[in-house]
């Protein structure tokens, strides 16, 4: 049974660095919230570094859980988060532009 | 259940927790909309992390309804509060 | 009719497959799972009525890589410009033609915009996409086009109508 467990443990390992991965992206999306200028610009931070951080964490538990069950829950999970924060972030970008909010330019 | 896990939730807990700075800020109601969805993606990493760290798998079922509930908050927001009624001239377009 | 008989078996599968993952192998829970299931099924033919577009799994394959590459490639980018310690932003708008039709494959497209390096899709007026970019140096061209190319292909959408556009 030894080759076995050793399997599990790679698996097991190879999870948390997916994970250990996923995190700096939700502290750089925070990080984005904070120092972009605009609300656009603050949209692009949070919906792209956080889905991929998720998508990380996502993979990573996925790996370690050993559970078809589970890791199809997970991608659900992944895939409806996705699909919620992309469609948000559409609605309030195109809301921001009939609201008249001007986009921040480099001058 | 495993602390590695629960640990990685709490390295995610100052991300929302800064984000709360932003709702403070504002400057615009829809400013304070993106740290909800914030709310809404790191909110649902920590529970997927703790659903394995405490070993629950209930908080898996949590995750789901947040996630989902996150998104209805943005509509509403957008279609009740922020946009106003019906709907309105094109505003900006591009120089 | 036997097409509307395929969409709706196909639509039966697809909630059944969502019921099971959110339920397990809980065999009493199909009690209400088979009525919530076929309600689900007909709801949802009624409110999307099946699209002429089908769904091709071969383009499905080939999306998937480039979607987590690019959406892969767009963290990483949001990261740099974020921790950096100078400003790296060069924001702008830019408008995109599509020759995507009207319908699923143009919402999936606008949706997919904002999950691409740099790029936020921030209107759709139609056939028009306004597009924010985080920075106007990006090669955001070569990227929108090649997301439509995939969209299309998922959708069986036949590229060559741009020439007529």
């Amino acid at each position: 049974m030894v080759p076995v467990k050793k399997n599990m443990d790679i698996l097991y390992h190879s999870g948390t660095l997916l994970i250990l991965l996923g995190l700096p992206f939700f502290l750089s999306g925070t990080v984005g919230l904070i120092r972009f200028p605009d609300i656009y610009t603050r949209l692009h931070a949070l919906t792209k570094a956080d889905n991929v951080g998720l998508g990380f964490v996502v993979s990573g538990l996925a790996l370690q859980s050993g559970s078809w069950a589970v890791t199809a829950k997970l991608l659900l999970i992944w895939l409806l988060v996705l699909i919620a924060s992309s469609a948000s972030c559409h609605l309030i970008a195109r809301s921001a532009m009939q609201k008249n909010i001007q986009p921040w330019t480099r001058q | 259940m495993s602390w590695m896990h629960t640990l990685f939730a709490l390295i995610l807990l100052p991300a929302i927790i800064v984000g709360l700075f932003r709702i403070l800020r504002g400057p615009t109601a829809a400013d304070r909309m993106v740290t909800a969805q914030l709310f809404g993606t790191c909110g649902v990493a920590i529970l997927l992390l703790l659903s394995t760290g405490m070993g629950n798998p209930v908080l898996l079922d949590i995750a789901l309804v947040f996630a989902l509930l996150a998104a209805l908050t943005t509509m509403t927001f957008i279609r009740r509060t922020w946009h106003g009624s019906g709907k309105k001239k094109h505003g900006y377009s591009i120089p | 009719m036997i097409n509307f008989n395929r969409r709706f078996f196909l639509r039966i599968l697809f909630f059944s497959s969502v019921w099971f993952i959110l339920t397990g192998v809980d065999t009493t829970s199909w009690m209400v799972g088979v009525p919530a299931v076929l309600i689900a099924s007909g709801l949802s033919l009624t409110l999307a009525p099946p699209s002429q577009y089908r769904i091709s799994l071969v383009g499905v394959c080939c999306f998937m890589p480039f979607f987590l590459r690019q959406s892969f490639h767009g963290g990483i980018d949001v990261m740099r410009r974020a921790l950096s310690s100078r400003q790296l932003l060069d924001p702008g708008l830019v408008s995109y033609t599509t020759f995507l039709p009207e319908g699923s494959a143009r919402i999936f497209f606008a949706n997919t915009i904002s999950l691409l390096p740099g790029t936020l899709s921030a209107e759709l007026h139609g056939n028009s996409v306004t597009i924010h970019t985080l920075d106007r140096g990006l090669p955001i061209w070569a990227n929108i086009q090649g997301l439509e190319y995939h969209v299309a292909a998922l959708m069986r959408i036949s590229p060559v109508k741009r020439k007529n556009l």
